[in-house]
């Protein structure tokens, strides 16, 4: 790739204003409240922004146009359908414990509702998270970086994987080390904007080529152009899902597990400056949330309608069965799905200006058992911006994309800090040291935190299937979470027994149920049925859907079956915790457009439309 | 914090958007550059846009600096704060 002088220049401004924000905000890092929850001093769009950008990792973006590019416009679900109710949610009804409880993390929450066992299973599982996904992050910008050939030529082509994933950290490091939890969200909104900037003229012109909306239409199948048409039954849509397991698996299981528990997005609201502020995080953050599939689903569209229409051949019809394997799974990082064995969409499945993988050893285009070639989805965006952006906006679109990767590798390097500093270090290691310690060892646990991503990164290099491994255990850890949260918000009977128990169960139960079936044509192992098959799904993601669905009521029933013949604490100190004794949030002195409510009213309204337009 | 977001935000659209102006406005009659965006000279067009963003954001970041809002006084200048200087 070609990069003149202006695209560097874009992209040199872009790294210098990172560091820059972390020097600029060092001095005001005086306690370690300042240092982890920002001083709880931001305004509630800041944070709002900081909390989907934090959100939207490297695989987010690489893979959500993959999805986009393979399946269609049905993509938009993991946004409509397992993103926005859970953010409403959790605005509405769980910030208020969040935020008022004091708490300063979420573990924190649950050692204040539950007991000391809970919080530490929480602690530890979610440590473990963020420093593994922070890794995938990282290995996967290194991984593109290397792909494009951007550093071609000036450093030896051997070592750009490394130069990358060790650049990448060392800005991560830097501004966070400085600036803390402010330093991540000041980056994360900027971060914000340059992806809007980088991927909205991308969509403008890609549209314009293949003309627009009603173009893409009509070229591609049906099936790709509606999201929901054929979800009554698993075999008519291309997800292999049907409209209950979608629905109940995304929508309620995996996403309220994601969005109202996941630390990393939480502490991003816990940051804001009031309760009020806190409770609107997750409502602006969904306004562009919404709009995003636009943003980096439509690219993968276009990408696959592009070719065909411009050489008129007036039909994209293409020989070829496209069956995919091996791609990066577009939906995980969200909701830490395992990588999907996708389906043969159909024999006509377009691949537009998608490349064909190269294998990384010999050179040589992939091949699938019956001599057809395997396309690379992952690149849908960056060959996009290679083929439609001139000099100049290509630093700006290569920003946009770097940001992307930052963004969530910091977002995961914060909250492992924060963690790691209240919930692992002080509550085992040394509980009664000052706060200048704990400031201190926050910086430490930032280079920790870093290195061990690193660790992580060629981890995943090294070892061909962890990438679907992790994924597993992060569905498996993430499915049964919310059970938890939501017996322990809203029902004062339930007890940390219960509690630490429903919530072993409920993981055991992941287990459990992943080792039992099996999705389509896959070998039992990784992919599931290696105790004994006794189900078989249409697709693995059908599979980790009802995973989660299965996991979730085993951790609801136990908890609340051992809740039951165990004693409650006494009601008095669960005030502030638990829904029924604590008294509502006062909203008296705001005008009905600063509610809450109204926000949250608004964006389900618009959630509904979008929903029938492209229905 | 005692930094408002809108002014670096402002400064790095003025700055990039500028930087694309420019580009564009020097390149306006390389046809061979824009055959990738159909003819549409993106840099200078968008570069103008992201220059006005830039330009609208650092302004009122600089006017309502949160430093200055009497309403609410931000947590940090609350109690007896540390000499930083």
């Amino acid at each position: 790739m070609n990069l003149s002088l202006i695209d560097w220049l874009i992209m040199l401004v872009y790294f210098i204003f990172v560091l820059g924000i972390g020097f600029a905000l060092k001095r005001y890092m005086r306690t370690s409240n300042d240092f982890f929850l920002a001083g709880r001093s931001i305004p509630a769009w800041v944070c709002g922004l900081a909390f989907i950008s934090a959100n939207l990792g490297a695989q987010e973006v690489i893979g959500m146009a993959a999805s986009g590019a393979k399946y269609g416009i049905i993509t938009s679900h993991f946004y409509w359908i397992g993103a926005i109710p859970a953010m409403l949610f959790v605005g509405i009804f769980m910030m208020p414990f969040y935020y008022g409880s004091k708490a300063r993390s979420v573990p924190e929450y649950l050692r204040l509702r539950f007991d000391e066992k809970t919080r530490a299973v929480n602690a530890f599982s979610f440590a473990c998270m963020t420093v593994l996904s922070s890794g995938i992050s990282m290995y996967a910008m290194a991984l593109l970086i290397e792909t494009l050939g951007l550093l071609h030529g000036i450093v030896p082509d051997a070592w750009i994987f490394h130069v990358s994933v060790f650049l990448s950290a060392i800005i991560v490091l830097g501004y966070i080390f400085l600036g803390g939890l402010t330093s991540a969200i000041y980056n994360e909104v900027l971060q914000f904007f340059l992806i809007v900037a980088g991927f909205a003229p991308l969509v403008w012109i890609g549209l314009r080529n293949v003309g627009g909306w009603q173009g893409i239409k009509h070229t591609l199948p049906a099936n790709m152009t509606h999201s929901w048409k054929g979800m009554a039954h698993a075999s008519t849509n291309t997800l292999g899902v049907e409209w209950f397991g979608l629905v109940m698996g995304l929508g309620f299981v995996l996403s309220f597990g994601y969005w109202c528990t996941d630390f990393l997005v939480i502490q991003r609201a816990m940051a804001a400056d009031s309760e009020t502020s806190a409770r609107k995080v997750p409502l602006i953050a969904a306004l562009p949330k919404m709009i995003f599939p636009f943003l980096v689903i439509l690219p993968g569209l276009i990408a696959v309608s592009v070719t065909s229409h411009m050489a008129g051949t007036g039909s994209a019809k293409e020989k070829n069965s496209v069956i995919l394997s091996g791609a990066q799974s577009a939906e995980s990082k969200d909701l830490h799905l395992p990588a999907t064995t996708p389906q043969p969409l159909d024999d006509a499945h377009p691949h537009g200006i998608i490349p064909v993988k190269i294998d990384p050893v010999n050179g040589q285009p992939v091949l699938n058992a019956d001599g057809t070639p395997v396309y690379n989805y992952d690149l849908a965006i960056p060959v996009m911006l290679l083929h439609f952006f001139p000099t100049g906006i290509l630093g700006l679109g290569l920003t946009a994309l770097l940001a992307s990767f930052m963004s969530g590798m910091a977002g995961n390097v914060t909250a492992f800090n924060t963690v790691w500093t209240y919930d692992i270090y002080q509550a085992y290691i040394n509980k009664r040291a000052t706060d200048a310690h704990y400031l201190w060892m926050g910086r430490m646990a930032t280079i920790g935190g870093v290195a061990l991503s690193i660790a992580a990164a060629y981890l995943v290099t090294n070892f061909n299937n962890i990438m679907d491994a992790l994924q597993l255990v992060f569905s498996i850890v993430n499915a049964p979470l919310f059970a938890t949260f939501l017996l322990g918000m809203f029902w004062k009977r339930t007890t940390g027994h219960a509690a630490f128990t429903g919530l072993l169960s409920g993981t055991a139960a992941a287990l459990l149920h992943h080792g039992l079936t099996i999705p389509a044509n896959a070998t039992p192992g990784i992919h599931g049925g290696w105790i004994h098959i006794i189900h078989t799904y249409p697709s693995d993601m059908a599979q980790n859907f009802w995973t989660a669905i299965f996991a979730f009521s085993v951790n609801f029933l136990v908890t609340i079956a051992i809740s039951l013949v165990t004693a409650p604490r006494p009601e008095h100190e669960l005030v502030g915790l638990v829904y029924s004794l604590t008294p509502k949030p006062v909203e008296t002195h705001l005008s009905w457009y600063q509610k809450p409510a109204t926000l949250a009213i608004t964006v389900l309204a618009i959630l509904i439309v979008l929903n029938l337009v492209f229905a | 914090m005692g930094l408002d977001i809108r002014i670096p935000l402002g400064l790095i659209f003025l700055l990039i958007g500028g930087l694309m102006s420019v580009y564009g406005l020097i390149t306006r009659n390389a046809a061979d550059i824009y055959e990738k965006s159909m003819g549409i000279n993106l840099n200078l067009a968008w570069g103008l846009i992201m220059f006005v963003f830039g330009l609208i954001m650092f302004i009122v970041g600089r006017r309502q600096k949160w430093q200055d809002d009497p309403v609410n006084p931000r947590p940090w200048q609350q109690g007896n704060r540390p000499n930083m200087h």
